[in-house]
C-alpha cells in the first residue's frame, strides 16, 4: 500500500520531435484509484508504463511509498499489472499463471495455492484453475488477468484499458465489480482508459491528458462540472458539451439571441460550451433551432438541432425527458437553464454563469 | 516503433546497465568473427601464392594470380564457363518449376485443405527418407535409356524432387498466415482460384516465397552427388568444378580456395541480399 | 483473435465426383504429388525389386544384368553383417551428435542475436555464411585449411602453443565430420529459433517483468516452452538432411570405420566400388522402413508440430 508520485516526468522517443510525456506531475494517495484518461496518443499508456518500469524515463522522477524508483527495473518495484491484450502465459494453466509471481518470490507451493484458490473464489475462476488460457473465454481470461495482480498485494496496481477488450454488456457489469473490489482491497490503483464513462464512474479522481500534457485532475463531478479548458469540457460528458464560438461584449448572442453574460468579462472571440442538459425545448425560448434528428432512448431522450449561429449552420445537442413530441425537419425555440461556460481565445475556462 | 522495436532496440530499458548490454554486443561480434574464421582464411589464401599457402606465411605478397588461373579452362577438364552456365540454368529452371508445383500444392493444403492433409505432408517429407545414394542406380539406368545422362534436364527433374518437399512444407505454413476474411471477400467476388491467388494470397505470402526460393537455390547449388554421377568429367556443374581443383600431385592450396570463393559467391551473395526477408518469411509463420 | 486460413471448415463434396468440391480441392495438389511420386517412388519400387536380386557387377560398368532372384537372402544377410551395424551407430551418433549440438549453438546464437547492438546485421550475415557455401566446400575448407597436420591453422596454433600437433582427422574422424556439419547447419537453426524468439509476443514478457520473473527465469519457463515447436522444427529438418550426409564424408576420410555413415555405406556397396546392388537395395529399403517408424512415431505422438494444427 502506497502513495504515487510522477515529478516531472518525461519520456521523449528518439527520433519523434515531441514528448509522448511532458513533465507530468501528479500525485496518487495511498488507496486511491486514479484514472488516467484521453484519446489515442494523450500519453496515458505511456505514463502507465514509466510507473511499471517498462518505459525509461527521459527525465523527472517516480517514486513509490516515498521511494525513488526511476532506475529501478518493474520487478523489483512490487507493483501488478493487468494488461490490455490480458498477457496470459500460454503454457501455463491457470492456476499456474494467477501463482506465477508469487513462485518467482518463492513463496512455498502450499501457500501459494492457497492464496491462488482464495483469489479463484472471489472471481469466480475455481472451475477454469487448471485450463490453458487457449480454452478461456474472453472475459474468463480478463479475470484471470485480474486474478493474477490481485494474488500478490503489491504496493500498486496498473491497470491498461482492462476492459476495452470486453463486449458492451460484459464490461458494464465488470466495471461494478472492478470498483467494488478496488475500494475493498483498498490498493492504491492507477487506471488507463480512453472510455470517459469509465473514468468519470470509476475513479476517485481522474487525471485527463491530451498529446503528452496533463490538462486536468479532479474529483469526477468537478471535472464535469468546472472543466479547466475546452479540451476537458468536451472530453467529458457524453453526448459532448456543445461549444460555440462567440464574441463577448457585455452580452453573448447565440443565433441573434442575447444571453445575459456577467459584464465582467469583456474582449475578442471567445467560445462557450453548455451541455444537452442545460438546453430545454420550449414554445417561448430566445433561440431559433430547426430539428435534425430525435433519438429516443426510453429513459431519456437526445435530440439534435441546427441553429443559424453567426451566419453559420451549428449543431447543439439537446437532453429532453421521454417522450417528445417533435419532428424532424420542425422549427423550435431553445432557452438555456443550468451551467453556462466561457473559454477564453487560450481555450481555458474563464468564468461560468448559471441561467 | 513497434513494441518489438522498443523494448528490443533503442535505449537501454530500464534498470538495464549499459557494461551488460555492450558486452553481449562484443561477445557477439567474437562470436561472428570466429565462427566465420575458416572462410576468413581461405579467401586470404586464394589471393597467396602456393608457397605462402602451403606454409601459412606471407612472403610473396598477395594478387588475383589464383583467380586468372581457375578462370582458365585446361582443354579436356571441366571450364568455369560451363560449369557456371549448367548451374546457372538448372538451379534457376528447377526452382521455377519448384515453386510452379508447390504453390497450388500448398492452396490445397492451407487454404481450402483436403481431409488427409497430414497425410499428405507426411508423405511429401517421407520421399526424403530414401538415402539418394540407394536411388542413384535405377536413376541412371534410366537416365541412360532416355539419354539423359549428361544433360542439364535430369539435374533439373532430380532437383525438382529434392525441392519439392520442403517447399510445399514451407509454402503451406505461409498460407497459413492469410487471413480468413480476405479468402471469404475474394470468394464473395467471385473470383476463381488464379486471380485469388494473384490478388490476395501472392503478395502477402511474397516474403515467404523468397524465402523458399533461396532455399531451394541454396540446395540446388551446392548439390554435388546427383551431378557427379550422372554427369560426364567434363560437363557438369559447379560442385563439380571445385573438385576438378583439388589435385593430388602437388600442393594447390591457394588455387583450390580461389576456385572455392568463386564456386560459392553467387549463393552467397544471393544469402546475403535475401536474408532479411528469409528472416521474416521465417518469422511470418513458416513455423506455426 | 483473427481466424486465419486454417479455419475454413471442409465441406462434404461427394465421393466419386470429379466435380465436386472435395475433387475440386485436391486437384491443385495433383501435380506435385503426381511429379514426387513419379520421380521418388518409381526408384523406390525398382530399389524394392533389386533388394529380392543379387544383382551386382564387377566389371564396374554401370550397366549390369539381373543375375537371379534371391527372395529375402540380402535382408538376411544385413543382420549379420558388422560392418552395416557399424554404419548404422555410426549414422545414429552423427546425426545425433550434429542435430542436437547445432540447435543448441543455434539457439545460444540466436539468443546474442536478438537484441539491437552495433552490427547487429553484419554479424547476422557473417554468421550465416557457413549455411551457404557448398558442403564440398565446406569439407575442404576445414580438411585442408583447418584440421590438416601439414598445414592446417589449428595446428599451426597448437604449435605455437607448445602442444603437439593432433591428427584430427584420421584420429577423430567422427569429430571431424560432427565439426563441420554443426559449422554448417547452426546458422540454419539461428535463423529457426530466432524467428522463434521474435515471434513472442512482446507484452507477456513484460508481464513476466512485472511479476518479478528473472532474464533466466522468463527464459526458462516463457521462453522455452514457447520454442518448442521451432526447436521441433529445426530438429526435424535438419535430421532429414543430416542423416544423408555424404559429401563431407567423401571429401575428408573417404570413409573408414569410425566415419561410415548408411548412406556412405550403401555407396560404397554399389557404385561406389561394391558394385553390389542388390545388396544395397536391400540395405536402403530397410533404412528407409526404419525411417518412416521413427519418423511416424516422431511426429504423430512426440511433436506439437502435427496435433496443434486446428487450432490457428
Amino acid at each position: 500500500m502506497a502513495a504515487v508520485q510522477y515529478e516531472e516526468a518525461t519520456r521523449l522517443y528518439p527520433g519523434t520531435p515531441t514528448p509522448a510525456v511532458n513533465k507530468l506531475n501528479l500525485s496518487v494517495s495511498d488507496g486511491e484509484l486514479l484514472v488516467l484518461v484521453g484519446p489515442s496518443g494523450s500519453g496515458k499508456s505511456t505514463a502507465l508504463r514509466m510507473l511499471a518500469g517498462l518505459e525509461p524515463l527521459d527525465d523527472g522522477r517516480i517514486l513509490i511509498g516515498g521511494n525513488d524508483v526511476s532506475r529501478v527495473p518493474p520487478r523489483d518495484r512490487d507493483i501488478a499489472m493487468v494488461f490490455q491484450n490480458y498477457a496470459l502465459y500460454p503454457n501455463l494453466d491457470v492456476a499456474q499463471n494467477m501463482g506465477f509471481a508469487l513462485k518467482q518470490q518463492g513463496v512455498p507451493k502450499e501457500e501459494r495455492l492457497k492464496r491462488v484458490r482464495d483469489v479463484a473464489k472471489l472471481l469466480d475462476l475455481e472451475p477454469y484453475l487448471d485450463r490453458k488460457p487457449r480454452n478461456l473465454s474472453g472475459g474468463q481470461r480478463q479475470r484471470v488477468a485480474m486474478g493474477r495482480a490481485i494474488v500478490r498485494h503489491p504496493k500498486v496496481y496498473l491497470m491498461d484499458e482492462p476492459l476495452s477488450n470486453l463486449d458492451a454488456k460484459l464490461r458494464v457489469q465488470t466495471r461494478a465489480e472492478l470498483v467494488e473490489l478496488q475500494r475493498r482491497l483498498a490498493v492504491t490503483t492507477v487506471y488507463v482508459t480512453h472510455d470517459q464513462v469509465e473514468a468519470m464512474t470509476m475513479g476517485h479522481r481522474v487525471a485527463v491528458l491530451r498529446d503528452g500534457d496533463l490538462q486536468q485532475v479532479d474529483a469526477p463531478s468537478t471535472l464535469y462540472h468546472e472543466p479547466a479548458n475546452v479540451f476537458v469540457a468536451g472530453f467529458i460528458g457524453s453526448p459532448a458539451m456543445n461549444m460555440l464560438p462567440v464574441s463577448v461584449d457585455g452580452s453573448v448572442k447565440i443565433a441573434g439571441a442575447e444571453i445575459r453574460i456577467a459584464q465582467a468579462l469583456r474582449g475578442g472571440p471567445t467560445t462557450i460550451g453548455f451541455r444537452p442538459e442545460t438546453v430545454t425545448i420550449g414554445g417561448d425560448g430566445p433561440i431559433p433551432a430547426r430539428i435534425r434528428v430525435v433519438e429516443d432512448l426510453g429513459s431519456e431522450a437526445f435530440v439534435h438541432l441546427v441553429v443559424d449561429h453567426e451566419g453559420e449552420e451549428q449543431r447543439i445537442v439537446a437532453k429532453v425527458d421521454p417522450p417528445f413530441a417533435g419532428e424532424p425537419g420542425e422549427n423550435v425555440r431553445l432557452m438555456l437553464r443550468g451551467d453556462v461556460h466561457l473559454f477564453d481565445e487560450t481555450e481555458v475556462r474563464r468564468a461560468t454563469v448559471r441561467l | 516503433m513497434t513494441d518489438r522495436e522498443r523494448r528490443r532496440g533503442g535505449k537501454l530499458g530500464v534498470g538495464e546497465r549499459r557494461t551488460v548490454v555492450a558486452g553481449l554486443g562484443v561477445l557477439a561480434w567474437i562470436v561472428g568473427l570466429l565462427w566465420i574464421f575458416p572462410v576468413a582464411w581461405t579467401v586470404f589464401t586464394s589471393f597467396k601464392t602456393e608457397e605462402d599457402a602451403s606454409a601459412q606465411t606471407l612472403h610473396h605478397g598477395l594478387s588475383f594470380g589464383r583467380y586468372s588461373d581457375v578462370s582458365h579452362a585446361t582443354a579436356g577438364t571441366l571450364s568455369l564457363q560451363t560449369a557456371f552456365m549448367n548451374s546457372l540454368v538448372v538451379v534457376v529452371v528447377s526452382t521455377l518449376f519448384v515453386l510452379a508445383l508447390a504453390i497450388p500444392a500448398a492452396y490445397a493444403l492451407a487454404i481450402r485443405p483436403i481431409h488427409k492433409w497430414r497425410d499428405v505432408l507426411f508423405f511429401f517429407i517421407s520421399t526424403k527418407f530414401l538415402p539418394i545414394v540407394a536411388s542413384i542406380f535405377p536413376i541412371y539406368v534410366y537416365a541412360q535409356k532416355w539419354n539423359l545422362l549428361g544433360t542439364r534436364s535430369v539435374l533439373i527433374i532430380l532437383y525438382i524432387a529434392i525441392n519439392l518437399p520442403l517447399a510445399v512444407w514451407m509454402m503451406r505454413s505461409f498460407f497459413m498466415e492469410v487471413p480468413r476474411e480476405l479468402i471469404e471477400a475474394a470468394e464473395i467476388d467471385g473470383t476463381n482460384l488464379f486471380n485469388q491467388l494473384r490478388s490476395v494470397i501472392l503478395p502477402i505470402v511474397a516474403p515467404g516465397i523468397a524465402a523458399t526460393a533461396l532455399l531451394c537455390v541454396i540446395f540446388a547449388w551446392n548439390e554435388y552427388f546427383y551431378a557427379l554421377q550422372l554427369n560426364f568429367a567434363n560437363g557438369s556443374t559447379m560442385p563439380q568444378w571445385v573438385i576438378t581443383n583439388v589435385s593430388t600431385r602437388g600442393n594447390f592450396l591457394a588455387k583450390l580456395s580461389a576456385a572455392s570463393i568463386i564456386a560459392c559467391l553467387p549463393v552467397v551473395l544471393a544469402g546475403w541480399a535475401a536474408q532479411k526477408r528469409m528472416i521474416r518469411g521465417l518469422s511470418m509463420g513458416a513455423l506455426k | 483473435m483473427n481466424a486465419t486460413a486454417a479455419d475454413v471448415a471442409l465441406p462434404k463434396g461427394k465421393a466419386g465426383d470429379p466435380f465436386s468440391s472435395a475433387w475440386r480441392r485436391r486437384l491443385p495438389l495433383l501435380p506435385a504429388l503426381l511429379y514426387l511420386v513419379a520421380i521418388t517412388q518409381l526408384p523406390f519400387i525398382v530399389s524394392i525389386y533389386y533388394g529380392f536380386t543379387n544383382l551386382k557387377d564387377k566389371t564396374q560398368s554401370l550397366i549390369p544384368e539381373p543375375t537371379k532372384f534371391v527372395g529375402l537372402e540380402n535382408y538376411k544377410q544385413i543382420f549379420s553383417d558388422s560392418f552395416f551395424r557399424q554404419a548404422v551407430w555410426t549414422s545414429v551418433k552423427m546425426t545425433v551428435l550434429a542435430v542436437l549440438l547445432s540447435l543448441i549453438i543455434g539457439t545460444l546464437f540466436a539468443i546474442l542475436l536478438d537484441r539491437k547492438f552495433l552490427g547487429q546485421g553484419v554479424i547476422r550475415t557473417l554468421l550465416i555464411t557457413p549455411f551457404l557455401l557448398m558442403p564440398v566446400v565446406a569439407a575442404l575448407i576445414w580438411k585442408q585449411q583447418m584440421f590438416s597436420s601439414l598445414f592446417g591453422v589449428l595446428n599451426k596454433v597448437l604449435d605455437s602453443l607448445g602442444f603437439n600437433s593432433v591428427a584430427f582427422i584420421s584420429d577423430h574422424p567422427l569429430g571431424s565430420i560432427v565439426t563441420v556439419l554443426v559449422w554448417q547447419w547452426t546458422p540454419f537453426m539461428m535463423l529457426i529459433i530466432l524467428a522463434g524468439l521474435q515471434s513472442q509476443p512482446t507484452d507477456i514478457i513484460e508481464a513476466a517483468n512485472v511479476d518479478g520473473a528473472s532474464a533466466l527465469g522468463i527464459f526458462r519457463q516463457l521462453t522455452l516452452p514457447h520454442l518448442r515447436r521451432y526447436l521441433e522444427l529445426g530438429a526435424l529438418l535438419g535430421s532429414i538432411y543430416i542423416v544423408q550426409a555424404f559429401d563431407a564424408i567423401d571429401v575428408m576420410t573417404g570413409g573408414g570405420p569410425g566415419s561410415t555413415n548408411v548412406p556412405y555405406y550403401v555407396y560404397q556397396q554399389s557404385i561406389g566400388g561394391g558394385f553390389r546392388y542388390g545388396a544395397a537395395s536391400a540395405y536402403a529399403i530397410v533404412v528407409v522402413i526404419f525411417a518412416i517408424i521413427i519418423a511416424t512415431f516422431a511426429l504423430r505422438v512426440l511433436s506439437s508440430l502435427f496435433r496443434d494444427e486446428e487450432r490457428a
